[in-house]
C-alpha cells in the first residue's frame, strides 16, 4: 500500500509527540522565547553595542543546568527598554558638579555621564580594550576568554579611556539582574524563569497558607500580569 | 417615581413630605431642560398596573407584631425595596408588591449590570444564613462579618439613605425580611465544606480555575474562601456569588466594586477590576470556580456570558481598565 509509509510516519510522530509531550511544553517555550529574542530590534543599542550586551549577559548568567540564562530570559531587551527611562538619562539623580569620584558610594551619582553614555562609551572602550588585548572584539573571544575580560573590567584592571571600567561593570551587571529578576512586564524574566531559578513566588500577594509551615512552597511564580511561570 | 410602593404610605407620612418640600427646602432658580415628555405613556401604564392607594393602604393588624409592621411598612413603601429586589412581569409592572406574592424580593432585576438579591429565606441565594444583625449592619455600615455590599446601586442607596435609618427601623427592616420563606425552585445551594481548601492549602490547583482563584484572588479571599471580617467578604454561601443570575459576579470580577462610604465605616474598600489580565475564557471559569467550590452550588459560567457583559461596561469602567492595563507596561 502506497500510503502505509505515511500512516506509519504519522504514528511514529504522534506516538513520540505523546511521549514527549511535556518537555515540549518547555521546549515551545524556549523556541518562543528564541524566536522573540531574534526578531527584537534595538532601539537605543547599534548593532555592534547588541552584540556585546547580549555576549555580556550570556556570561553573567549563563544558561546552564540550572534553567536559561540572562540572554533567553530577554534580559538585553530589558536593558534595551530601559534605556528609554528617565533613570538612563540621569534623570532622576542630581546631575550637576562637583563630581567627586572617590566619594562613598552613599553620596549618590559621582559621574557627568548618564547611564545611556556610560553603555554607549562604555562598550567602545571594552570593545577597543579586548581588540588590543585578544585581538578581537569581545562577542567574538571564546567563551574563557570573555569571562576572563570581564572580570578585568569588574577590577578595573582593563584599561578604558572614556569611562571607568568598574563603574562600567557595576552598572552592566546591576541591569542584567533587574532585567532577570524583575516582572515580565519590564522585559526580561520571560517566562519568570529567574523566579523560577529562586523559587521567588510572583505577584501572589498573600502567603498565609504557608506560614509556620514547614514544606516548600509548591506552586510556580506568577507574573503582575496573571502568567504562570 | 416607583409609586406603586409609594401608594402604601399612611397620609400622615405622605403630608409630613409635602411639609418637608414646601417649607423645608430652599427653593433655587433652575431652568428644566426641555425634553420630550413620555408622561402620557405612563399614564396608560398606572391605570393597567399602579394599585389604587386607597385598596393598598398599609394594614399593620396583618403583620405578627409591632416591629415587623414597620419593617413592613418601610420595605414596602418608602423603601420601595422591591423596585430592585422584586422581579419585573413583561409589562414592567413589579409580580408583587408585598409578601402576599411569593415572589416579591425574591432578586433579579438587571440594573446597570448589577443583579439585585434574593432578600427572601433562600439560603444559598438570599438572606437565609443571614442574621437579623447582618441585614442591621449591611444597610448601616454597608458591611456585615462576611458580606459587602456590592455595585454602584446598592451602594447609592447605602450611603445616601439607609445609612441614616434609626437602629429601630433597621431593625424593623431585618425582622420584617426574616419573616420571608424561601423562594421556591432554587437553582443554587449551599452545603459548607472544606474539601476546596484542604486542596488549596496543600498546593493543589486541580483545574485552571483553581490556578485562576489562588493568583487572583486568594491572596484577600483566602484558600478557605472566608475573607477577612468586614474587609474583604466571604465567597462561602455569598448571595452575590450563588445568585441564579451570574451578573453581578462577573460584573465585579471584571470591573471591581467599592463598598459603600458611611458614617460607620467610611473606608471605601475596594475590589479592583481584572478585565484587563483575565480573558472572557477565563473569567467565565474562575466565575464557575467559586460557584462550584467550598460547598457553593450554582450554574456554570459560559465565555460568552462574560464577553456580553465586558461589552456593556460602561465608559467609566471602561477607562478605569484601560488605566489598570496601561499601568502595567508605563514606563516610569
Amino acid at each position: 500500500m502506497t500510503d502505509t509509509p505515511i500512516a506509519s510516519t504519522r504514528r511514529n510522530f504522534l506516538k513520540l509527540s505523546i511521549s514527549a509531550a511535556p518537555a515540549m511544553v518547555v521546549g515551545t517555550h524556549q523556541a518562543a522565547a528564541a524566536d522573540a529574542a531574534a526578531a527584537y530590534v534595538p532601539v537605543y543599542f547599534t548593532a555592534l553595542e547588541w552584540a556585546f550586551l547580549r555576549a555580556a549577559a550570556a556570561q553573567l548568567i549563563p544558561a546552564d543546568d540550572l534553567g536559561p540564562g540572562a540572554v533567553e530570559a530577554g534580559v538585553s531587551e530589558f536593558i534595551d527598554k530601559q534605556m528609554a527611562t528617565p533613570w538612563a538619562e540621569g534623570r532622576l539623580w542630581y546631575m550637576q558638579g562637583p563630581f567627586a569620584p572617590d566619594a562613598p558610594a552613599t553620596m549618590g551619582w559621582q559621574s557627568k555621564l548618564v547611564p545611556r553614555e556610560v553603555y554607549r562609551l562604555g562598550i567602545q572602550d571594552a570593545n577597543g580594550w579586548t581588540q588590543q588585548t585578544y585581538g578581537a572584539l569581545f562577542a567574538d573571544l571564546s567563551p574563557d576568554q570573555q569571562i576572563e575580560a570581564l572580570q578585568k573590567i569588574e577590577s578595573g584592571e582593563a584599561s578604558f579611556a572614556q569611562v571607568p571600567a568598574k563603574t562600567f561593570f557595576s552598572i552592566l551587571l546591576a541591569n542584567v539582574r533587574e532585567g532577570f529578576f524583575s516582572d515580565p512586564r519590564h522585559g526580561g524574566n520571560r517566562n519568570l524563569v529567574g523566579c523560577t531559578l529562586i523559587g521567588f513566588p510572583g505577584a501572589r500577594a498573600d502567603f498565609m497558607d504557608w506560614v509556620d509551615r514547614d514544606v516548600s512552597y509548591p506552586l510556580p511564580p506568577v507574573s503582575i500580569d496573571g502568567k504562570r511561570g | 417615581m416607583p409609586y406603586p410602593s409609594y401608594a402604601r404610605r399612611t397620609d400622615q407620612d405622605v403630608a409630613a413630605l409635602y411639609a418637608y418640600f414646601m417649607h423645608g427646602v430652599t427653593p433655587v432658580q433652575t431652568d428644566p431642560v426641555p425634553n420630550p415628555s413620555l408622561r402620557w405613556l405612563v399614564t396608560f401604564w398606572r391605570k393597567l398596573f399602579a394599585p389604587n392607594p386607597d385598596k393598598v393602604a398599609f394594614d399593620p393588624n396583618r403583620c405578627a407584631d409591632a416591629t415587623v409592621a414597620r419593617g413592613a411598612y418601610l420595605v414596602q413603601g418608602a423603601g420601595h425595596c422591591g423596585s430592585c429586589h422584586t422581579p419585573r412581569a413583561l409589562t414592567m409592572q413589579a409580580k408583587a408588591l408585598d409578601e402576599s406574592g411569593p415572589a416579591f424580593l425574591s432578586g433579579g432585576v438587571d440594573l446597570e449590570g448589577w443583579i439585585a438579591i434574593n432578600l427572601r429565606g433562600n439560603e444559598a441565594g438570599g438572606m437565609g444564613l443571614w442574621s437579623a444583625q447582618d441585614i442591621v449592619d449591611s444597610l448601616k455600615t454597608g458591611r456585615n462579618p462576611h458580606a459587602a455590599v456590592v455595585g454602584p446601586p446598592m451602594s447609592l442607596v447605602t450611603a445616601h439613605s439607609m445609612q441614616y435609618l434609626s437602629d429601630e427601623d433597621l431593625h424593623a427592616i431585618a425582622a420584617y425580611v426574616k419573616t420571608l420563606p424561601a423562594s421556591a425552585g432554587d437553582q443554587v445551594g449551599f452545603a459548607p465544606s472544606d474539601a476546596t481548601a484542604k486542596l488549596l492549602q496543600a498546593g493543589v490547583n486541580d483545574s485552571h480555575g483553581a490556578e485562576l482563584y489562588v493568583d487572583n484572588c486568594a491572596g484577600c479571599h483566602r484558600s478557605d474562601a472566608q475573607g477577612y471580617s468586614r474587609v474583604f467578604p466571604t465567597l462561602a454561601g455569598n448571595p452575590t456569588v450563588l445568585s441564579a443570575d451570574p451578573h453581578s459576579l462577573v460584573h465585579l470580577i471584571l470591573a471591581g466594586s467599592a463598598m459603600p462610604v458611611t458614617q460607620a465605616m467610611p473606608s471605601p474598600l475596594g475590589m479592583p477590576g481584572f478585565a484587563w489580565r483575565l480573558s472572557d475564557e477565563e473569567v467565565a471559569q474562575l466565575a464557575t470556580y467559586v460557584r462550584t467550590e467550598w460547598g457553593n452550588t450554582a450554574p456554570p459560567v459560559g465565555a460568552e456570558t462574560a464577553r456580553k457583559i465586558r461589552a456593556q461596561l460602561s465608559p467609566a469602567e471602561q477607562a478605569a481598565i484601560a488605566q489598570a492595563a496601561h499601568q502595567t507596561t508605563r514606563q516610569p
